[in-house]
């Protein structure tokens, strides 16, 4: 019951003549279980957001592959495809842009709730729940995305995973656009969600000491591959 | 803040010009003192019963005129409507999808763009049975290739911010996600474009007219200029025959434009995804 990625590398072609392409990283393998948070580190530019955005199925790999419960993900059927994109989700660094400026955020959210079929009478009483659990009230989902903070815009933004009820949230640089009193808050929140929810984390972050305070397990890219820490 | 004030005054203007002008479009015969078969004597100066004097046939300058601001307006905005809509459906998925895709309409969208527009009008014009319905449709057809390349950079920018991702990621359908959350906020760049496409099908319209390469049976400004020149109006030095229409495209034009380049101008003002 595990999301892990095998022999995965990425590489962007780097104008028209053959034999340009930069690899981001190559031979890259690691297995994230149910419950546990695997973090990783690394330089700027040294693919740990390329790697998040392919392990979630966002961007394919050049090599390799990204299994899901045991299954490949390039080679899943319709609904199986379909449940991994909900159980496989990512939360972005930048939070002013983790909703549409141009909805409420009451609508982003019932947006999602329309998307897996939540009768729309049931929706209030949902939406309810998960911002209890992310420490949130009701007032916040008639505002637009500008008129909230950033601390706000990153709970909310779990929240809006949450109702998908994911097995795995592949966390790129969550805490890093936050100040530090906001940054502990949401860290912490996410230890309660996993221990409650059991939900597994690719905590991807270039601050070592935040990385080691959320993980059980360490991996560094280094030159383009993994080099994996062990216990932490 | 001067700057800005100006702007706002320019576009309040240019919005009251044109309100003018869609009326004229839109309620000819309450506004028109004559129909546009009613008849008298031909080429009278202006006078009380005529204010713009009448045609070589006897019809009413004036009702011409008024008359006319509906086939103007009509092959303007429709044929940028096509556009923009070409231009939209072209940009988006070439930008959300990119890859091959991505290559394939943007290669076709260059070979759209060196294609002198004028002269391709005019041949395919002279070819087809001249029409509104085909003015638009040529027109439209052959303008979209700026909001395409404009949409498609946008949409380029704006799939790769946290909520279009996290859309993708929750499973959202890609039309819904292009209709949804890209096309809303990529909407104030293709406005200005939307404006600036009618204001050039208007001229391309007149100029079309002009060379009689225009619907026959619907009297545009640019055909009354047309007329004026080969019934003998500018023989005869009947200024208040050619001189309004021609004085109409340009304001007409330029009030379009300039709210076009008002919508342009306002774009660092607004709230938006950069």
């Amino acid at each position: 019951m595990s999301l892990s990625a095998d022999r995965l590398a990425r590489a962007y072609r780097n104008g028209f003549l053959p034999g340009s392409r930069r690899t981001v990283f190559r031979d890259l393998s690691l297995t994230i279980r149910p419950g546990e948070t695997f973090g990783l580190m690394g330089n700027s530019g040294a693919g740990k957001s390329t790697l998040g955005r392919v392990i979630a199925g966002l961007e394919p790999p050049t090599a390799g592959r990204v299994c899901f419960h045991g299954r490949d993900t390039a080679l899943m059927n319709r609904s199986e495809y379909r449940a991994f994109r909900r159980s496989v989700q990512v939360m972005f660094q930048d939070p002013s842009a983790a909703f549409n400026p141009k909805k409420t955020i009451g609508t982003s959210y019932m947006e999602v709730l329309d998307l897996i079929g939540t009768p729309r009478p049931a929706q209030k009483a949902v939406i309810a729940g998960i911002l209890e659990s992310v420490g949130l009230s009701g007032e916040l989902l008639g505002r637009y995305p500008h008129q909230i903070s950033g601390g706000q815009s990153q709970r909310l933004a779990l929240g809006r995973i949450l109702l998908l009820d994911p097995e795995y949230i592949v966390l790129d640089e969550p805490t890093s656009a936050l100040d530090v009193s906001v940054q502990a808050q949401i860290l912490h929140l996410l230890k309660e969600l996993q221990s409650e929810r059991g939900i597994g984390y690719l905590f991807i972050s270039h601050d070592e000491a935040v990385v080691r305070f959320m993980a059980s397990r360490v991996g560094r890219i280094e030159d383009g591959r993994l080099v994996i820490e062990g216990e932490a | 803040m001067r700057a800005m004030d100006a702007l706002k005054s320019t576009n309040r203007g240019a919005m009251a010009l044109l309100a003018v002008f869609l009326c004229m479009a839109a309620f000819p015969s309450l506004i028109a003192p004559y129909g546009p078969s009613e008849r008298s004597m031909p080429y009278q100066a202006p006078g009380p019963e005529h204010i713009l004097g009448t045609t070589n046939m006897g019809n009413d300058i004036l009702s011409e005129l008024i008359y006319g601001a509906r086939i103007s307006l009509l092959v303007g905005f429709a044929s940028a409507l096509l556009a923009t809509g070409i231009g939209l459906a072209v940009g988006l998925t070439a930008g959300y999808f990119r890859g091959a895709l991505d290559e394939v309409l943007m290669a076709f969208t260059d070979v759209v763009l060196i294609i002198p527009k004028i002269p391709l009008i005019i041949i395919l014009a002279a070819f087809l049975r001249p029409g509104v319905g085909i003015l638009i449709l040529v027109l439209g057809a052959l303008s979209w290739e700026s909001i395409a390349r404009v949409v498609r950079s946008k949409t380029l920018q704006v799939r790769e911010t946290g909520f279009v991702m996290s859309a993708r990621c929750m499973g959202f359908p890609p039309l819904r996600i292009m209709a949804s959350d890209i096309v809303p906020n990529i909407i104030h760049v293709v406005l200005p474009k939307f404006m600036l496409a009618t204001a050039a099908a208007m001229i391309s319209e007149a100029s079309l007219s002009f060379l009689g390469l225009g619907d026959p049976s619907m009297e545009s400004w640019g055909a009354m200029v047309s007329s004026a020149f080969t019934k003998g109006g500018f023989i005869r030095e009947m200024w208040w025959w050619y001189l309004p229409p021609g004085i109409c495209i340009t304001l007409c034009v330029l009030s379009v434009a300039a709210i076009g380049f008002a919508f342009e101008e306002g774009e660092g003002t607004t709230v938006r995804v950069e």
